[in-house]
């Protein structure tokens, strides 16, 4: 089975990289990871409830030479009627230096942390689900970004700063989703992220997001986007602390009114146990999506949000994770909700 | 590649573990690496060295003795911390793969010979004259303060 889903992944991308089968004996240079999740949800919400068939993800990284590599992801998610296949990343990085890579295609957009640490990748992270801010076909955050990403660190500094700075087409006419066929205006989206992952504590990480991109807003009007992020996070089992922030601003291109920003944030810690219970790892978060009516962008899309999160993470071995969480919602114009979620993810590796 | 299932508690045993050497490819310019940037290298937060060469990290296959060291010492992670650490780099575009797996001190002495920038550890009573040793914060193995002894 576990060939199976690494074969098809592999198929998938394989005409994209153009390497698989051809690697060298002595060195694979193909190499394939696979995530996947199948989840059983009891909700108070209007949804259905029962067994959910997860996201099904195929990562490949190809060494095209010393210096160039491609990394591509592919995410199958069941709906309703079908399977939809996403490329979810494609990406070619040319590696100058540490201080200096260069790569072009689609990304995750490098704004905060969850976005780019754990994304599609459900194993690594702790909870079942990522947080409202940057959820599954995100509003708040653009969760992807075609462009040009410039990158790199001075990772012999005790503090490890580290760079991220890109120019792209930011989101499409969906804000939901990223501009794959070019930008909807002559204004490119550009991100710029800072950050510090000091080598004497493994894990730890702050850093700062700014990213700005022009929009068409539900009314066909255009608009600035403004987005600053904070991030403090200790990525690790004891403790688990993730901190994330960010502050989104919308202004009309034409004329001068300044609307106010929208806000979110969540904050997550997780205790992986010690001893004989150290397969068990539970969890808390927090979070909160604050839009303001007098935002012409997020507020038709009913943004607004309270969560509690609290669940278990069991790891019965390395390789698959078992999660048993409840949540207790307030979506925008809704009322309070319990829901319990009963997950299994997992995480494929081979060359 | 990261290695099939291992055991799910780290067991470094100091009865039982010798102080450990970083050797490094003949050519390889470098005398002497503080402790900091030797775990920047093998967490791969530095992947080139100072003449812009990929550095190739080459670490022992689990169950050897001085891998749990290297784990207690230099990552501060348990053996599944360490292959979620390594996934996670991997699905990140942080790096193209992970360390190459040996499986045994004579496996990893020819390897760190011929692999250009080549980088790994072996148990000191290993260590041979056809092997280059670099110092940690000035310190060889068995000097006092050493971190890996």
């Amino acid at each position: 089975m576990r060939g199976f889903w690494l074969g098809l992944f592999v198929a998938i991308l394989s005409p994209a990289v153009g390497l698989a089968g051809q690697a060298p004996d002595d060195d694979p240079r193909v190499r394939a990871l696979g995530f996947g999740d199948f989840n059983y949800l009891v909700t108070e919400r209007d949804r259905q409830e029962g067994f959910r068939m997860g996201q099904m993800v195929g990562h490949v990284i190809a060494d095209i030479d010393e210096r160039f590599t491609f990394f591509g992801e592919v995410s199958l998610t069941a709906r309703d009627d079908k399977y939809s296949i996403e490329v979810e990343r494609a990406n070619v990085r040319f590696d100058f230096a540490d201080e200096f890579k260069i790569s072009v295609g689609r990304f995750h957009t490098p704004i905060g942390y969850w976005n780019t640490a754990f994304h599609h990748g459900s194993w690594l992270q702790t909870s079942v689900a990522r947080p409202e801010m940057i959820k599954f076909g995100s509003r708040f955050i653009p969760t992807h970004f075609v462009g040009l990403i410039a990158e790199g660190g001075l990772p012999t500094t005790p503090l490890g700063l580290g760079y991220s700075v890109g120019i792209g087409n930011g989101r499409a006419a969906n804000i939901a989703r990223a501009g794959d066929a070019g930008d909807v205006n002559d204004r490119r989206a550009w991100v710029a992220r800072v950050r510090s992952r000091p080598i004497s504590i493994v894990g730890l990480e702050f850093g700062a997001t700014f990213y700005s991109d022009r929009l068409l807003a539900p009314d066909l009007s255009e608009a600035n986007e403004r987005i600053y992020a904070l991030h403090a996070v200790l990525d690790r089992d004891a403790p688990e602390i993730l901190a994330e922030y960010a502050h989104v601003t919308h202004d009309p291109v034409t004329g001068s009114a300044n609307f106010p920003g929208s806000d979110a944030y969540y904050v997550q810690f997780g205790y992986r146990l010690q001893g004989r219970l150290r397969s068990l790892k539970p969890y808390v978060r927090v979070e909160q999506v604050v839009v303001p009516s007098g935002d012409d962008v997020f507020a038709p899309l009913t943004l607004n949000y309270d969560g509690v999160v609290v669940g278990i993470r069991y790891d019965p071995g390395v390789f698959l994770a078992l999660r048993l969480e409840y949540r207790y919602e307030q979506f925008e114009g809704l009322e309070k909700t319990n829901s319990l979620y009963a997950q299994a993810s997992f995480v494929l590796s081979g060359s | 590649m990261i290695g099939a299932a291992g055991p799910m508690v780290s067991t470094v045993d100091a009865q039982t573990t010798e102080a450990v050497a970083i050797v490094v490819h003949p050519e390889v310019a470098i005398d002497d690496l503080s402790f900091d940037d030797l775990r920047s290298i093998f967490l791969a937060e530095r992947q080139h060295w100072q003449d812009r060469s990929r550095i190739t990290l080459l670490v022992r296959a689990a169950i050897a003795p001085e891998r749990d060291l290297i784990l207690t010492e230099i990552y501060g992670m348990s053996e599944d911390r360490y292959r979620q650490y390594w996934i996670a780099k991997m699905f990140r575009s942080e790096v193209a793969s992970g360390p190459k797996i040996v499986f045994s001190t004579d496996m990893l002495r020819d390897l760190v010979t011929v692999i250009p920038g080549s980088i790994g550890f072996v148990p000191v009573s290993e260590v041979g004259s056809d092997l280059k040793v670099i110092r940690i914060d000035g310190m060889l193995p068995g000097d006092e303060g050493y971190p890996l002894n």
